[in-house]
Parts: structure tokens; sequence; C-alpha cells
């Protein structure tokens, strides 16, 4: 039974991992050599993902606010579905 | 030649070009094509340190992404000091600011990342049917792609699998993000 998400996820990927471990920090990058008034924040997560045959690795990236904030609205879908399928 | 040099269109173009060079990423604009382009009947010796000025003029303010009142005054004190700009010039740098800040900052900002980005998120939620072995039937999965990856680099697409347990443990995760975030929003 599929669930009525927009829009279809396609996995680009062949295997799917199980989530081990979320880590995450808030960070705000200052200065940089090209712009010394950068005063941007940003989420960074680490990710602890294991494939089928148990291997744990970790996946790093980063998000600006407005993604965080997209990524987060986003799972509540996930979780609001989740619940009545 | 200082009125080939007051042209406002061809100063429109050349910061342009500048920040194409700077900013965009754009390779291949060297000194002689902005010249040739935009101020053909300047000398090149004449050409090279205006370009400077407004190479300079222009870095200085991205890097300091300067605001409107801040602008005004910079671009003051420069029409009033020795070797500085004309009160056109200065019009012409401030309505480019005005118009390409956001893209900029934006380009500014993108360059100083050097950890992958997150550049797309889809998912869906099948209801699973458990092998014969297992008593549970219909159990819902959740299904997302993250497809991450670094400036410049291809893609990487990561699948994760979660049940209605892991949903709620990371939903109470980014719960906890979400209220940093609003603490470090907060006026001080």
């Amino acid at each position: 039974m599929e669930g009525c998400s927009e829009p279809r996820l396609d996995a680009k990927s062949e295997v799917t991992n199980q989530l081990v471990d979320f880590q995450w920090k808030l960070g705000m990058a200052v200065s940089s050599d090209s712009c010394r008034s950068l005063k941007y924040p940003y989420v960074a997560v680490l990710l602890k993902v294991a494939d089928h045959s148990g291997q744990v690795k970790n996946k790093s990236f980063e998000m600006t606010i407005p993604q965080f904030q997209n990524f987060y609205r986003q799972f509540k879908e996930i979780a609001a579905v989740i619940e009545t399928v | 030649m200082a009125g080939e040099l007051e042209s406002s269109k061809a100063l429109s173009g050349l910061l342009n070009g500048l920040a194409q060079e700077a900013f965009y990423g754009h390779q291949g604009i060297t000194e002689e094509l902005l010249r040739s382009q935009l101020y053909p009947e300047v000398s090149l010796e004449e050409f090279r340190p205006f370009l400077a000025k407004m190479r300079g003029i222009l870095k200085s303010i991205a890097s300091a992404d300067m605001d409107f009142n801040q602008l005004e005054a910079f671009l003051t004190a420069q029409t009033k000091k020795q070797g500085g700009i004309s009160s056109d010039q200065a019009t012409v740098i401030s309505k480019f600011w005005k118009s390409h800040k956001i893209k900029i900052r934006e380009s500014l900002v993108n360059q100083s990342r050097w950890d992958s980005g997150l550049r797309g998120l889809s998912w869906r939620v099948d209801g699973k049917s458990q092998s014969r072995h297992s008593a549970q039937i219909h159990t819902p999965v959740a299904i997302m792609e993250l497809e991450i990856g670094k400036s410049g680099q291809e893609s990487e697409f990561l699948c994760l699998e979660f049940d209605e347990v892991k949903v709620n443990q990371l939903l109470k995760k980014l719960s906890e993000v979400e209220e940093s975030i609003s603490t470090l929003m907060q006026p001080a």
C-alpha cells in the first residue's frame, strides 16, 4: 500500500540503510577569507548508517536553516502519514 | 580619457563582469576582455588601475555585506577621497549592489561551505507485509532518500528506512535542533 505523499520516491540508490545514530550541531559561520561578515547559521549533521550486512558508515552534511526547517517539516509529515498507515 | 571612464552603462557592465569572476565562479573574464568590450577607447595602462579600484570597492562592499546605510556612508567617503570615485559612479555602484546583494552573499556563503550540502530529499511510506515467519503483518515503513553532495561534485544518494518508532525518535531530535535554532535567533 503506497503512501499518498508527493513527490513519489523513485529511489536512485539500490540499498536502504538503517539509521543507527543521528548527531547534530548548530553552528554559526562568522567570517571567512572571502567574506569578513558571513554571519550565517547552519545545521551540521552526522549520520551513522548501517547497511544490510551491518557495516556502519558515517555520512555528514550541512543544511542552511531554511533547509533544516524543510527537512523537519517533511519529517513531521512522514510521522503523520506513518501513523495512519 | 576620463570621459570614457565616466560611462554609467560601461561601469554597470564592468561590475557585472567583476561579480561573475569573483563571486559566480565564471572563468575567463580577463582584464583585456573587459577593456575591449566595455572601454575600447581606453588604453590598458589607464584601464588597469581603474579596474583595480572598482574591484577593490566591490570586494569591500561584499566582504562587509553592507546594508544600505553602510553602503551610502562608504560610497560617500570614496567620492571624497583623492583618486576616489565620482558621484555618478557611486550611483551606479549603489544600484548594482542593491540588485545583486542577495545573490552575491549566497555565493559567498556557498564558497565557504566545504562539507556536503543537502541537495534533495524525497520519501514515501510503505505498508510492509512481513514474512510468513513473523507474527506481525502490515508494519509501516518510511523510506527516505537524501541527495547530498559537495560543491561541484556529483550527488550521492543515501536511502534510509525507518519504522514508526525510529521516526518518532528522530522527530524528537529534530525538535531539539529546532529549539536550539529558536534560542539562537532570539534577539539578545
